[in-house]
């Protein structure tokens, strides 16, 4: 099975980005780049596939030079190519400019590697901006069938049996092959690169594309701030738990909460 | 689609079991809200089949006009279509659906056929000088952003929350039934739907939340929450950590990678108040936290913090709240 | 600060740092109380190949330099030392294979580490420590075998390694020079593992008695020459004893990492404890002993890459690093006050964690006289 990985490197998600108060950019410096949480179940969803049913893995991302760090760790966890579409500002492109990218980079890379990818898979959002469309906006331009928040994905004679995550339960889905998916946190978690591995994956090439012509951006950020602080109300201690609840109850019934 | 032509906005309002989800009858009364200030009206879109209730429900919610599709299962490439067919035939400004699964899945996909881009994850939405602008939390809701769509229409999955529903009974509207055309090509077809859910949660429109996270220690100890909850007639909610740990089910998840909640009351039992879990629930009216770690981020958003061991203080809570609800 | 690594070490290391704070730190705790083996870390670990940090490129490893490996293991070191314990005792039980074994022996050794085992290195004895001339296991020839007896104690990695480097005597008569080293595999008859200590500190490493009873190896197992066990055992030690002052450097980083977030967040007096010259004295205090003792260890490293003497740098790194790391441990402890004291509390393991790295592979008493020995002369 030939699958194809979508790769967004964003500010690691561990850390809280807070707003720069001087520049009002969001204060990214010293937060370490990463491979976008759901991108990586969305890669090991892939590499237990390969394990199962052969084939190989590429990842694609779309961004500068900076990104080939991130492309690499896919190469120690399971990817056998890289691509990386070169785009100097690839954060000034909306998800519909990143789906149109990547259309054009699926067929790059089908030419190149003489291939046909059998399953695309991506993240089912982005840790940073959680617009959770490019899966869908790719799938669409590529007239493909696709499936979001999957937790699980088999092919079975010549479908693919997708198992969807809804907030009651799951959906199983059937779709024809070649198809999308943009995948949600499985019961696994991703594998860590092993010291072999990342030593392997640091010889192997990243190779480049060009991007697909401008599509102007539809979305336009006008400002950027941070929410609205609370302000603390009362904090009570005390010697007891009967002392300190009942200053709680009589605070609390003099503000009519109960 | 020209911006001259363009008016009105379209809502597409989820049901389920022929009842409409709450989250679209928010959406209706904030649109009814923006478009009569615009002197413009609001159309809601409902699919499925036995909708006559659930479109009076959506008119007095906000909708002006009910659009009533007859389709007997979900299909996502199915309701798209409806979606964008609908869209070309009454061409509004601005089309808004609540950000579930559904919404989510759709929306984006509207957007793309009608060429123009879509916000998810919509907290508010304005209308400044004839644009809307929405408001989209970034980086798990540490930053914000205000956003403008700039093809036609702008469309919107609103986060659940957001807005509040006000039904008004004496309100009419005009129901309207639709047949649309779609072609029987369904690339990804559901084959079964699965419910796991011994209960529904309904964290969203409950009017008090009683929380638990780490600090709770272990599943025995998280029972105190659940007896609160009872006590206090409210929903119980839970950390990241506590869903991990098996102590609830994830249905009761409380923040960014679960529910946004706004009730009118909200106790946060053993929960230290990482980013992720207040971002979920920072919209609620009175915030009650009890920590024995005094200086937890917690407190600095609760209106009345309690310093002290939630195992002793949560009984004692039970026990006081009793006493007045037998008064 | 920290030491000067390779590109390709420095994307490694955000690996281990991850794997740690993801896989080791937290899960430790409850390792450090119960006094276990951790095994089901130690597995993950192994898939890392966090084991075969040291085996040379030639027999598979990674080709990394010494500082390389020093910044992983530090980071090892920083999220428990026990943990780098664990993985460096492997290192140093290769270390007379590499030294002086042959090359069946290199690749016997190194085949063993890849696939995940351990290696124990067995020199003291119940009454031979400091004094390691005074051993009291034998080994005698018999035809195209030794057959080794005696017991060996204070062994780390003794219960779960998968070889040993064994010293023993084949002469008694002329002392230390009639000492030899063995190379022994793990489920060889008549080995066996007695009392495990329950120790102060390091709670996450094994350490027990190795025990030989009629022992039977086959004689090509000798490491180098008959009588150069000795030899081959301080040459292992000069060299092994720098990686201990590394994870103790470890130790120490931990401390102020500690520290600093502790002080930043107790309010005390209206203000984070740390806004207190007195505590920030105390800080800068602890960052110039840790990145001194950092400093040494990756100067004995780069000398012993660069094929230069090393003995006495390895004996100042060790002795210093391990010396600042309980110092750095108890100011630690000061700064998070009375919290500090109690086991809730990350910082009073450091202390327990540190204590060993003055007492084991030389005391530091040993470190002053190797480094006396060698600035003053005979």
């Amino acid at each position: 099975m030939e699958m194809l990985v979508c790769i967004k490197q964003v500010p690691d998600d561990s850390v809280e980005i807070s707003l720069d108060l001087g520049t009002k950019e969001p204060a990214l410096i010293g937060v370490t780049p990463v491979v976008n949480a759901f991108d990586t179940y969305a890669l090991e969803m892939a590499a237990r596939l390969k394990e199962t049913f052969g084939g190989e893995i590429t990842v694609v991302s779309v961004g500068n030079d900076e990104v080939k760090n991130s492309l690499k760790n896919c190469l120690a966890v399971g990817a056998d190519h890289a691509y990386l579409v070169k785009h100097e500002k690839s954060e000034s492109l909306d998800p519909c400019g990143i789906a149109n990218i990547l259309k054009k980079a699926v067929h790059d890379i089908e030419g190149e590697l003489e291939t046909k990818f059998d399953l695309i898979l991506c993240g089912k959002e982005s840790t940073d901006y959680a617009s959770s469309q490019v899966g869908l906006l790719l799938a669409s331009k590529l007239r493909l069938p696709v499936a979001t928040n999957i937790i699980k994905v088999e092919p079975m004679d010549g479908i693919m049996r997708i198992k969807q995550e809804t907030e009651e339960g799951y959906r199983s889905i059937e779709a024809k092959t070649p198809c999308v998916v943009t995948v949600q946190k499985p019961d696994y978690d991703p594998r860590y690169p092993t010291i072999k591995s990342k030593m392997a994956a640091r010889k192997k090439e990243i190779k480049e594309l060009s991007p697909s012509e401008e599509v102007s951006s539809m979305l336009e950020v006008i400002r950027v701030f941070e929410p609205a602080k609370r302000v603390a109300g009362i904090k009570l201690k005390a010697d007891n738990e009967q002392e300190v609840v009942a200053q709680a109850m009589s605070v609390m019934t003099a503000a009519k909460v109960f | 689609m020209s911006h001259s032509d363009a008016k009105n906005i379209m809502v597409y309002v989820e049901t389920v079991s022929d009842t409409p989800l709450n989250g679209g009858l928010e959406i209706l009364t904030k649109a009814h809200k923006l478009a009569a200030a615009r002197g413009e009206e609001v159309i809601a879109v409902l699919i499925g089949s036995n909708l006559e209730h659930a479109a009076n429900t959506a008119i007095m919610a906000g909708a002006d006009k009910v659009i009533l599709v007859t389709k007997d299962n979900y299909e996502m490439e199915v309701y798209e279509a409806i979606l964008t067919r609908l869209a070309e035939k009454y061409k509004p400004s601005l089309i808004l659906s609540a950000g579930t699964l559904v919404g989510k899945d759709i929306l984006p996909l509207v957007a793309g056929n009608l060429t123009t881009g879509c916000a998810v994850d919509v907290m508010e939405i304005t209308d400044k000088d004839g644009n809307f602008v929405f408001t989209c939390p970034v980086y798990g809701g540490t930053v914000l952003n205000d956003l403008v769509i700039k093809g036609t229409p702008a469309v919107a999955a609103v986060r659940s929350g957001a807005f509040e529903k006000e039904l008004v009974v004496e309100r009419t509207g005009e129901i309207i039934k639709e047949q649309v055309g779609v072609e029987n090509t369904v690339r990804a077809k559901i084959v079964e739907v699965v419910n796991e859910m011994a209960e529904t949660v309904n964290l969203e429109e409950a009017q008090v939340i009683v929380s638990g996270g780490r600090g709770m220690g272990n599943k025995e100890n998280f029972r105190l929450v659940e007896e609160l909850a009872l006590a206090c007639h409210g929903v119980v909610g839970a950390t990241r950590p506590a869903i991990e740990a098996e102590w609830v089910p994830r249905s009761h998840q409380v923040g960014q990678s679960g529910k946004i909640v706004a009730p009118k009351l909200y106790i946060a039992c053993g929960i230290s108040g990482a980013t992720q879990h207040v971002s979920g629930m920072i919209g609620s009216g009175y915030i009650v936290a009890v920590n024995k770690d005094e200086d937890a981020p917690i407190f600095d958003i609760a209106d009345v913090g309690i310093v002290g061991d939630v195992v002793k203080v949560v009984p004692l809570l039970i026990e006081e709240i009793k006493k007045i609800q037998s008064l | 600060m920290a030491y000067l690594i390779s590109e390709e070490a420095q994307d490694l290391l955000q690996d281990v740092k991850t794997f740690c704070e993801k896989e080791v730190k937290e899960q430790c705790k409850e390792y450090d109380a119960s006094g276990d083996w951790p095994k089901n870390i130690y597995e993950k670990a192994f898939e890392q190949g966090y084991q075969a940090l040291e085996v040379p490129e030639e027999y598979g490893g990674p080709g990394l330099n010494r500082v390389d490996v020093a910044a992983l293991i530090e980071q090892m070191a920083i999220a428990d030392a026990g943990f780098a314990t664990t993985i460096s005792a492997s290192g140093l039980a290769l270390k007379p294979v590499l030294i002086a074994g042959s090359k069946e022996q290199k690749e016997r050794v190194c085949e063993l580490v890849l696939e995940g085992g351990l290696g124990a290195f067995c020199l003291t004895e119940p009454g031979a420590g400091s004094d390691a001339g005074a051993g009291k296991t034998t080994a005698v020839k018999d035809g195209d075998e030794y057959i080794l007896n005696g017991r060996k104690c204070f062994i780390t990695n003794g219960e779960v390694a998968s070889f040993y480097c064994v010293t023993a005597m084949t002469d008694k008569t002329i002392g230390v020079k009639g000492m030899s080293m063995f190379l022994v595999e793990a489920g060889t008859p008549g080995l066996s593992t007695g009392k495990e200590e329950d120790k102060m500190g390091i709670r996450t490493s094994n350490t027990c008695d190795v025990v030989m009873e009629d022992l039977r190896i086959p004689a090509s197992n000798l490491i180098g020459e008959e009588g150069k066990g000795f030899s081959i055992a301080m040459k292992t030690l000069d060299q092994a004893r720098t990686w201990m002052g590394c994870i103790a450097a470890g130790i120490a980083q931990r401390g102020i990492d500690e520290a600093v977030t502790y002080g930043k967040e107790r309010i005390q007096f209206g203000k984070p404890v740390i806004k207190n010259q007195a505590l920030q004295f105390k800080v800068a205090d602890m960052h110039i002993k840790t990145e001194t003792a950092r400093q040494m260890v990756a100067h004995a490293l780069t000398r012993m890459d660069m094929g230069l003497s090393y003995t006495t740098e390895s004996a100042v790194a060790k002795c210093y690093a391990s010396d600042i790391a309980m110092e750095v441990a108890s100011e630690a402890i000061q700064v998070f006050g009375g919290y500090g004291y109690s086991r809730e509390y990350p910082v009073e393991k450091l202390l327990r964690d540190a204590k060993i790295f003055q007492i084991f592979e030389g005391t530091n008493e040993i470190q002053r006289m190797v480094v006396a020995n060698n600035v003053i002369g005979r």
